[in-house]
């Protein structure tokens, strides 16, 4: 059942690029279905898990990037939805493949530990996750963009002129997509230094007594906040749009992405419930 | 009942000729009224355009409605007919499924994919059919030709791409901006060039129009035209600071922007895209100014270059799509004689038939000691086994591939049977193919136990 999610996303990534490259209308609707089909089964998979653990199963990087993955699939289709433009998911699908397969891979149910059985991690981990599918959006609509922006400076129209929207509306999709996000981090961000205040003075746990600014982890997600927020500050104040804001989201997501797993995996101390 | 067209296009008749035989002038529902009466046409489609006037027909003879139709055309729109033949083209059959086809998929267009074709001739057959001078024959042809024109665009991309300079400057806007309704416009230049492009873009409704030009009277004139307002020239740098598209074709020997000026200006504006369209020779706008990262520059050249592309893609679009339509016209040619072999089926079947029930009177004393339910079962024997004895021959008929071969079985299987060729006429339903009543395939099994 768990690989379920994985192969559906595996067909929907297909069939996305090849509507993408002969733009078939039906194998588009084949590729959202897949996609749709891929996403409701995650749902009933982490269904079950929170039924089995008692919680949301946001503990253990494998789940928190499993929830990540879900989470970004049901962004990316109420986009797809709403603005009627297919042609993102060859960009997006992939990257969810690529996740979920070492999600299923490292496969597991991890019991919570104590300490993280309160509506604060709930929060702060939703918040966070938000966050990291809105980057994920918005750096895959970044690097469209500046596929776009070289075919159009090089007066070289061809494959991607003829099948992605015009530069305008992915700059403001993109713009979109990073003020949410960074709405989110911060929340995110927010809530858990509350908690951790909330926590610290008495707990024993060693890895919430190892949280700190210089822990990692937590070191860089908050350096991605201030490349988000360096972003925002720049398209509005300084004329950073276009494909240097492209540019500052891909940088973004690649800190968060760095963060996800191997830092997630391996050189944390103070995340490892 | 054959299928005939006659009109004149911009492959065979000069643009002073097309304009005189324009049916819109007096209107495609006149002309179909006119044409009710005045000709052997059966079933008649009119069909105008700037660049083509045809008439599409069903008729019994195909010379007496050609001479109609000729005669029609010379005297509705009062051109006399010596004058109008050499420039007429006729098809008849097959021919004019096939050049329907290349009409509606835009092949036969001037603009080889051009999309409005279409368009056109829905709205003339829509006018046909809304005069009741539609039958069998074009209720089959029109919607059949809509599908294969909607498939060769799904399936080649025969209509992509500009393929004239000022259009391709308007995909290159949509491509940009996107929306052009709340975009702001410079026109530096009040000549042609100017004038041709600043009116496409006053077509796709943008928002604002501005026009400068080193004579104030002539930026007035253009802007007038357009629906803009004119500038000074010397505010040429404020007004690049609100623009999203410039058009430059001045004919100043050097150029009027530099790309030190244009790089000031986007920094004031926070590097908000700026779209330049130069047509002007000599050049207007530094070509360095290209190089700056928000500035799309394109020239004269850029965009003759991209509509080349453009051309010579669709160019190569088009075996394929011809290759399509080969293969729907042969589809369509077997549905059309079919139809000419429904007198010779209807023949065929009546004489079976006639056969069946004189052997079953003949028979009828041995039959009598029969009960009434293993009477039916013989009736349903013999009307099967005629069937599928008609089943081949009647198959036959329907799928000759050309004419002269579906003649000469009709008249072989006349021969042979010694048919009536005059059906009654309550035998044959011309509306009705057999699909309605169908006849079982060899491979159908029929189970008869007695």
């Amino acid at each position: 059942m768990t690989m379920l999610p994985l192969l559906l996303y595996l067909v929907a990534g297909g069939a996305y690029g090849f509507f993408f490259v002969r733009r078939d209308h039906l194998v588009g609707k084949l590729a959202t279905s897949s996609l749709a089909a891929a996403a409701l089964i995650h749902t009933f998979v982490i269904g079950m898990r929170t039924v089995e653990v008692g919680q949301l199963p946001f503990v253990g990087t494998a789940a928190v990037i499993s929830a990540f993955v879900w989470l970004l699939a049901v962004a990316y289709l109420y986009t797809e939805v709403t603005t009627d433009e297919r042609a993102m998911g060859v960009f997006i699908v992939p990257l969810l493949v690529g996740l979920q397969t070492i999600s299923t891979l490292s496969e597991g149910v991890i019991n919570p530990a104590p300490v993280l059985n309160s509506h604060w991690f709930a929060i702060h981990v939703v918040s966070l996750l938000f966050a990291y599918a809105a980057f994920a959006l918005a750096c895959v609509i970044g690097i469209t963009y500046v596929l776009l922006f070289r075919e159009l400076k090089s007066k070289q129209l061809g494959f991607f002129a003829a099948r992605l929207p015009s530069l305008n509306v992915i700059d403001a999709m993109n713009g979109r997509a990073v003020g949410v996000g960074w709405l989110f981090l911060t929340a995110g961000l927010l809530v858990g230094a509350a908690w951790l205040f909330q926590l610290q003075p008495e707990n024993a746990d060693p890895r919430v007594r190892a949280m700190s600014f210089f822990d990692p982890k937590i070191f860089v997600v908050v350096l991605s906040w201030f490349v988000y927020s360096f972003e925002l500050y720049a398209r509005r104040v300084i004329g950073w749009s276009g494909k240097r804001a492209a540019w500052l989201s891909a940088l973004g997501f690649s800190i968060i992405l760095l963060n996800l797993v191997p830092i997630g995996y391996f050189l944390t101390d103070s995340h490892n419930f | 009942m054959e299928l005939l067209l006659l009109g004149v296009s911009h492959h065979t008749a000069p643009v002073d000729l097309r304009e005189r035989v324009d049916f819109s002038k007096r209107g495609v529902v006149e002309a179909l009224q006119e044409l009710k009466i005045c000709s052997s046409a059966t079933e008649a489609v009119v069909l105008t355009t700037c660049n083509r006037a045809e008439i599409y027909a069903a008729c019994e003879d195909l010379n007496t409605t050609r001479k109609d139709l000729s005669r029609f055309m010379s005297q509705f729109h009062g051109v006399a007919e010596t004058e109008l033949k050499p420039h007429l083209y006729s098809h008849g059959g097959a021919d004019v499924a096939r050049h329907l086809c290349r009409v509606t998929t835009g092949l036969d267009s001037l603009v080889v994919g051009e999309p409005q074709i279409l368009g056109q001739v829905k709205d003339a057959y829509a006018s046909a059919t809304g005069e009741l001078y539609t039958g069998a024959l074009l209720n089959k042809l029109f919607p059949w030709s809509f599908t294969i024109a909607k498939r060769v665009r799904t399936e080649t991309n025969l209509g992509e791409g500009a393929v004239s300079v000022s259009y391709a400057a308007i995909s290159l806007a949509k491509k940009i901006f996107g929306d052009l309704e709340s975009l702001g416009v410079l026109v530096v230049g009040a000549g042609e060039m100017a004038e041709l492009t600043a009116t496409h873009l006053q077509s796709h409704q943008v928002q604002r129009i501005a026009v400068t030009s080193r004579t104030l009277a002539r930026a007035a004139a253009l802007a007038r035209k357009v629906g803009g307002t004119a500038v000074d020239w010397t505010a040429i740098e404020t007004e690049l600071l609100s623009a999203d598209v410039v058009v430059t074709a001045t004919g100043s020997s050097t150029p009027l922007i530099t790309a030190a000026t244009i790089g000031h200006v986007m920094r004031a504006r926070l590097n908000r895209p700026l779209f330049i369209i130069d047509v002007g020779l000599p050049r207007d706008v530094e070509a360095a100014a290209g190089q700056l990262e928000q500035v799309f520059l394109y020239n004269i050249d850029d965009l003759r270059t991209i509509v080349s592309k453009n051309l010579a893609r669709r160019q190569e679009q088009t075996s394929q799509a011809e290759a399509m339509i080969s293969e729907a016209v042969r589809d369509f040619l077997i549905w059309l004689h079919s139809r000419g072999a429904l007198p010779t089926i209807v023949a065929l079947r009546r004489h079976f038939e006639i056969v069946r029930r004189s052997e079953l009177e003949r028979l009828e004393p041995k039959l009598n000691g029969l009960t009434p339910d293993a009477r039916a079962r013989v009736d349903e024997i013999t009307r099967l086994l005629i069937q599928k004895l008609l089943l081949t021959p009647t198959e036959q008929l329907k799928t000759a591939t050309d004419p002269a071969t579906a003649a000469q079985h009709a008249e072989a299987i006349a021969q042979v049977f010694q048919l009536d060729e005059t059906p009654a006429a309550d035998d044959i339903d011309t509306t009705h193919t057999d699909e309605e009543t169908p006849v079982p395939r060899a491979s159908d099994k029929t189970t008869v136990t007695s």
